[in-house]
Protein backbone atom coordinates (compact mmCIF):
# COMPACT_ATOMS: atom_id res chain seq x y z
CA UNK A 1 0.00 0.00 0.00
CA UNK A 2 1.10 3.34 -1.12
CA UNK A 3 0.38 6.75 0.79
CA UNK A 4 -2.34 6.72 4.00
CA UNK A 5 -6.20 6.35 3.03
CA UNK A 6 -7.43 9.57 5.04
CA UNK A 7 -11.49 9.44 5.58
CA UNK A 8 -12.63 12.57 7.34
CA UNK A 9 -16.31 12.59 8.28
CA UNK A 10 -18.64 15.56 9.72
CA UNK A 11 -20.69 14.09 12.12
CA UNK A 12 -24.11 16.31 12.77
CA UNK A 13 -25.23 15.97 16.80
CA UNK A 14 -28.85 14.50 17.21
CA UNK A 15 -28.92 13.08 13.65
CA UNK A 16 -29.75 9.35 15.13
CA UNK A 17 -31.33 8.15 11.32
CA UNK A 18 -27.96 8.91 9.36
CA UNK A 19 -25.42 7.64 12.23
CA UNK A 20 -23.46 4.56 11.14
CA UNK A 21 -23.26 5.47 7.68
CA UNK A 22 -19.52 7.14 8.27
CA UNK A 23 -18.57 3.74 9.57
CA UNK A 24 -19.41 1.89 7.40
CA UNK A 25 -18.00 3.85 4.45
CA UNK A 26 -14.65 2.92 6.58
CA UNK A 27 -15.45 -0.94 7.29
CA UNK A 28 -16.11 -1.27 2.91
CA UNK A 29 -12.69 0.94 2.54
CA UNK A 30 -11.07 -1.42 4.49
CA UNK A 31 -12.43 -4.57 3.11
CA UNK A 32 -11.88 -3.37 -0.67
CA UNK A 33 -8.17 -2.97 0.57
CA UNK A 34 -8.14 -6.69 2.00
CA UNK A 35 -7.97 -6.18 5.39
CA UNK A 36 -8.89 -9.40 7.17
CA UNK A 37 -12.81 -9.75 8.43
CA UNK A 38 -12.06 -10.02 12.17
CA UNK A 39 -9.93 -6.64 11.93
CA UNK A 40 -12.45 -4.51 10.05
CA UNK A 41 -15.31 -5.39 12.40
CA UNK A 42 -12.99 -4.64 15.33
CA UNK A 43 -12.28 -1.24 13.40
CA UNK A 44 -16.18 -1.03 12.89
CA UNK A 45 -17.01 -1.35 16.51
CA UNK A 46 -15.16 1.48 17.21
CA UNK A 47 -15.90 3.68 14.53
CA UNK A 48 -19.50 3.48 14.80
CA UNK A 49 -19.64 3.65 19.06
CA UNK A 50 -17.35 6.71 18.25
CA UNK A 51 -19.83 7.97 16.13
CA UNK A 52 -22.79 7.41 18.34
CA UNK A 53 -21.21 9.65 21.09
CA UNK A 54 -20.97 12.29 18.80
CA UNK A 55 -24.67 12.17 18.00
CA UNK A 56 -25.17 11.71 21.52
CA UNK A 57 -23.16 13.75 23.64
CA UNK A 58 -21.29 16.12 21.54
CA UNK A 59 -23.74 18.20 19.47
CA UNK A 60 -21.69 16.17 16.33
CA UNK A 61 -18.25 16.68 15.89
CA UNK A 62 -15.39 14.88 13.55
CA UNK A 63 -14.80 11.55 12.74
CA UNK A 64 -11.54 10.78 10.99
CA UNK A 65 -9.78 7.65 10.05
CA UNK A 66 -6.21 7.04 8.42
CA UNK A 67 -5.47 3.90 6.91
CA UNK A 68 -1.82 3.10 6.61
CA UNK A 69 0.48 -0.17 6.08
CA UNK A 70 -0.34 -1.58 8.91
CA UNK A 71 -3.03 -0.17 10.92
CA UNK A 72 -5.98 2.08 11.41
CA UNK A 73 -6.04 5.07 13.57
CA UNK A 74 -9.38 6.72 14.47
CA UNK A 75 -9.91 10.09 15.73
CA UNK A 76 -13.01 11.46 17.17
CA UNK A 77 -13.09 15.06 18.27
CA UNK A 78 -15.59 17.47 19.28
CA UNK A 79 -16.49 20.90 21.18
CA UNK A 80 -19.37 19.74 23.31
CA UNK A 81 -19.86 19.76 26.69
CA UNK A 82 -17.01 17.69 27.77
CA UNK A 83 -16.57 14.79 29.88
CA UNK A 84 -16.62 14.79 33.79
CA UNK A 85 -15.57 12.07 35.14
CA UNK A 86 -13.33 9.92 32.32
CA UNK A 87 -13.32 7.01 34.76
CA UNK A 88 -16.84 6.55 35.35
CA UNK A 89 -17.58 7.33 31.89
CA UNK A 90 -15.23 3.95 31.20
CA UNK A 91 -17.35 2.00 33.33
CA UNK A 92 -19.34 -0.20 31.82
CA UNK A 93 -23.22 0.69 32.08
CA UNK A 94 -22.53 4.06 32.93
CA UNK A 95 -24.69 6.35 30.98
CA UNK A 96 -25.65 10.05 30.46
CA UNK A 97 -27.69 9.74 27.30
CA UNK A 98 -31.39 11.32 27.03
CA UNK A 99 -33.96 9.31 27.48
CA UNK A 100 -35.24 9.51 23.66
CA UNK A 101 -31.77 8.31 23.36
CA UNK A 102 -31.88 5.38 25.93
CA UNK A 103 -35.71 4.64 24.04
CA UNK A 104 -34.04 3.99 20.70
CA UNK A 105 -31.67 1.45 22.13
CA UNK A 106 -28.66 3.60 22.67
CA UNK A 107 -26.80 4.20 25.85
CA UNK A 108 -26.08 0.94 27.33
CA UNK A 109 -23.17 2.35 28.86
CA UNK A 110 -21.09 0.23 26.76
CA UNK A 111 -19.29 2.48 23.78
CA UNK A 112 -16.53 3.39 25.62
CA UNK A 113 -15.75 0.25 26.87
CA UNK A 114 -16.46 -1.16 23.47
CA UNK A 115 -13.81 0.78 21.96
CA UNK A 116 -11.29 0.35 24.44
CA UNK A 117 -11.83 -3.26 23.90
CA UNK A 118 -11.43 -3.66 20.24
CA UNK A 119 -8.59 -0.48 20.17
CA UNK A 120 -5.04 -1.87 20.53
CA UNK A 121 -4.45 1.65 21.73
CA UNK A 122 -6.71 3.80 22.74
CA UNK A 123 -6.48 7.03 24.67
CA UNK A 124 -9.41 10.04 25.19
CA UNK A 125 -8.89 13.55 26.91
CA UNK A 126 -11.74 15.62 27.68
CA UNK A 127 -12.14 19.55 29.31
CA UNK A 128 -15.49 20.37 30.50
CA UNK A 129 -16.77 23.43 28.34
CA UNK A 130 -14.33 23.02 25.79
CA UNK A 131 -14.75 19.32 24.08
CA UNK A 132 -13.03 15.40 23.66
CA UNK A 133 -10.55 14.15 21.31
CA UNK A 134 -10.46 10.15 21.29
CA UNK A 135 -7.81 8.20 19.49
CA UNK A 136 -8.10 4.65 18.84
CA UNK A 137 -5.58 2.43 16.68
CA UNK A 138 -6.33 -0.94 15.55
CA UNK A 139 -3.80 -2.81 14.10
CA UNK A 140 -3.74 -5.02 11.27
CA UNK A 141 -0.99 -7.65 12.26
CA UNK A 142 -3.07 -8.93 15.42
CA UNK A 143 -6.31 -10.56 16.72
CA UNK B 1 -30.08 -26.20 8.91
CA UNK B 2 -32.45 -23.76 8.34
CA UNK B 3 -32.09 -21.10 5.50
CA UNK B 4 -33.76 -17.75 5.70
CA UNK B 5 -36.27 -18.76 3.47
CA UNK B 6 -37.06 -21.24 5.80
CA UNK B 7 -36.80 -19.91 9.15
CA UNK B 8 -39.09 -17.01 8.26
CA UNK B 9 -41.50 -19.59 7.01
CA UNK B 10 -41.77 -21.89 9.86
CA UNK B 11 -41.47 -18.43 12.41
CA UNK B 12 -44.78 -17.63 10.22
CA UNK B 13 -43.15 -14.01 9.93
CA UNK B 14 -44.11 -10.97 7.71
CA UNK B 15 -40.78 -10.64 5.51
CA UNK B 16 -40.80 -6.71 5.20
CA UNK B 17 -37.40 -7.16 3.27
CA UNK B 18 -36.19 -10.55 2.15
CA UNK B 19 -32.72 -10.27 2.13
CA UNK B 20 -30.43 -13.63 1.03
CA UNK B 21 -33.09 -15.69 1.39
CA UNK B 22 -30.44 -19.01 1.25
CA UNK B 23 -28.53 -18.04 3.64
CA UNK B 24 -27.86 -20.60 6.33
CA UNK B 25 -28.41 -19.65 9.93
CA UNK B 26 -27.14 -21.56 12.96
CA UNK B 27 -26.81 -19.11 15.60
CA UNK B 28 -29.39 -15.99 16.78
CA UNK B 29 -28.57 -13.25 19.61
CA UNK B 30 -31.57 -11.27 20.96
CA UNK B 31 -31.26 -7.66 22.72
CA UNK B 32 -32.75 -3.84 22.23
CA UNK B 33 -29.50 -2.39 23.60
CA UNK B 34 -27.51 -1.07 20.30
CA UNK B 35 -24.42 -1.59 21.55
CA UNK B 36 -24.72 -4.61 23.42
CA UNK B 37 -25.68 -6.23 20.00
CA UNK B 38 -22.53 -4.24 18.76
CA UNK B 39 -20.10 -5.59 21.25
CA UNK B 40 -21.34 -9.54 22.13
CA UNK B 41 -23.22 -10.94 18.75
CA UNK B 42 -21.43 -13.11 16.22
CA UNK B 43 -21.14 -12.47 12.83
CA UNK B 44 -23.87 -14.61 10.78
CA UNK B 45 -26.39 -14.21 13.99
CA UNK B 46 -30.34 -13.38 13.46
CA UNK B 47 -30.56 -10.69 15.84
CA UNK B 48 -34.10 -10.79 17.71
CA UNK B 49 -34.98 -7.36 18.64
CA UNK B 50 -38.11 -5.40 19.35
CA UNK B 51 -36.22 -2.08 18.35
CA UNK B 52 -37.53 -1.11 14.38
CA UNK B 53 -35.60 2.14 13.89
CA UNK B 54 -33.22 3.00 10.79
CA UNK B 55 -30.25 2.66 12.84
CA UNK B 56 -31.28 -1.38 13.67
CA UNK B 57 -29.56 -2.06 10.03
CA UNK B 58 -26.44 0.71 10.65
CA UNK B 59 -26.17 -2.06 13.21
CA UNK B 60 -26.80 -4.95 11.43
CA UNK B 61 -25.10 -4.36 8.16
CA UNK B 62 -21.43 -3.55 10.68
CA UNK B 63 -22.11 -7.17 12.37
CA UNK B 64 -22.89 -8.73 8.98
CA UNK B 65 -26.14 -9.77 10.66
CA UNK B 66 -27.97 -11.50 8.09
CA UNK B 67 -31.63 -11.79 9.29
CA UNK B 68 -32.99 -8.89 12.02
CA UNK B 69 -36.42 -10.63 13.42
CA UNK B 70 -38.92 -7.42 14.58
CA UNK B 71 -40.81 -9.30 17.94
CA UNK B 72 -43.96 -8.90 19.16
CA UNK B 73 -45.92 -7.63 16.27
CA UNK B 74 -43.20 -4.51 16.20
CA UNK B 75 -43.12 -3.34 12.13
CA UNK B 76 -39.99 -1.96 10.47
CA UNK B 77 -41.22 1.43 8.64
CA UNK B 78 -40.17 2.46 5.24
CA UNK B 79 -37.29 3.90 5.74
CA UNK B 80 -35.91 1.03 7.60
CA UNK B 81 -37.26 -1.75 5.11
CA UNK B 82 -35.74 0.58 2.21
CA UNK B 83 -32.56 0.23 3.93
CA UNK B 84 -32.50 -3.69 4.25
CA UNK B 85 -33.23 -3.98 0.55
CA UNK B 86 -30.22 -1.71 0.03
CA UNK B 87 -27.76 -3.55 1.71
CA UNK B 88 -29.44 -7.23 1.43
CA UNK B 89 -30.37 -8.33 5.30
CA UNK B 90 -33.82 -9.11 6.09
CA UNK B 91 -36.36 -7.83 7.74
CA UNK B 92 -39.41 -10.17 9.42
CA UNK B 93 -42.07 -9.21 11.41
CA UNK B 94 -43.51 -11.18 14.01
CA UNK B 95 -46.37 -11.27 16.48
CA UNK B 96 -45.26 -13.28 19.39
CA UNK B 97 -43.31 -12.26 22.12
CA UNK B 98 -39.68 -12.41 22.21
CA UNK B 99 -39.70 -14.97 24.69
CA UNK B 100 -42.10 -16.85 22.64
CA UNK B 101 -39.89 -16.20 19.38
CA UNK B 102 -36.59 -17.48 21.32
CA UNK B 103 -38.31 -20.17 22.13
CA UNK B 104 -39.38 -21.55 18.86
CA UNK B 105 -35.59 -20.24 17.52
CA UNK B 106 -34.23 -22.90 20.04
CA UNK B 107 -36.72 -25.61 18.98
CA UNK B 108 -35.73 -25.06 15.51
CA UNK B 109 -32.44 -25.94 16.56
CA UNK B 110 -30.61 -22.31 16.28
CA UNK B 111 -28.20 -22.03 18.78
CA UNK B 112 -27.20 -18.78 21.31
Amino acid sequence: MGAPVCMEYRIEGNDFMEAGAASNNIKKTLKMLGIESAICTRAAIVTYEAEINLVIHANGGMLKAVISEDKIEITAEDKGPGIPDIKKAMTEGFTTASNQAREMGFGAGMGLPNIKRNSDAFEIESTLGVGTVMKSTVFFNKK
Amino acid sequence: MLKIKELCERLNADVQAPGEQDREITHAAVGDLLSFIMGTVSEGSAWVTIQAHLNVAAVAVLKEIPIIILAAGRKAPEDLVERCRTENICIASVSESIFDTCKRLSELGIKG
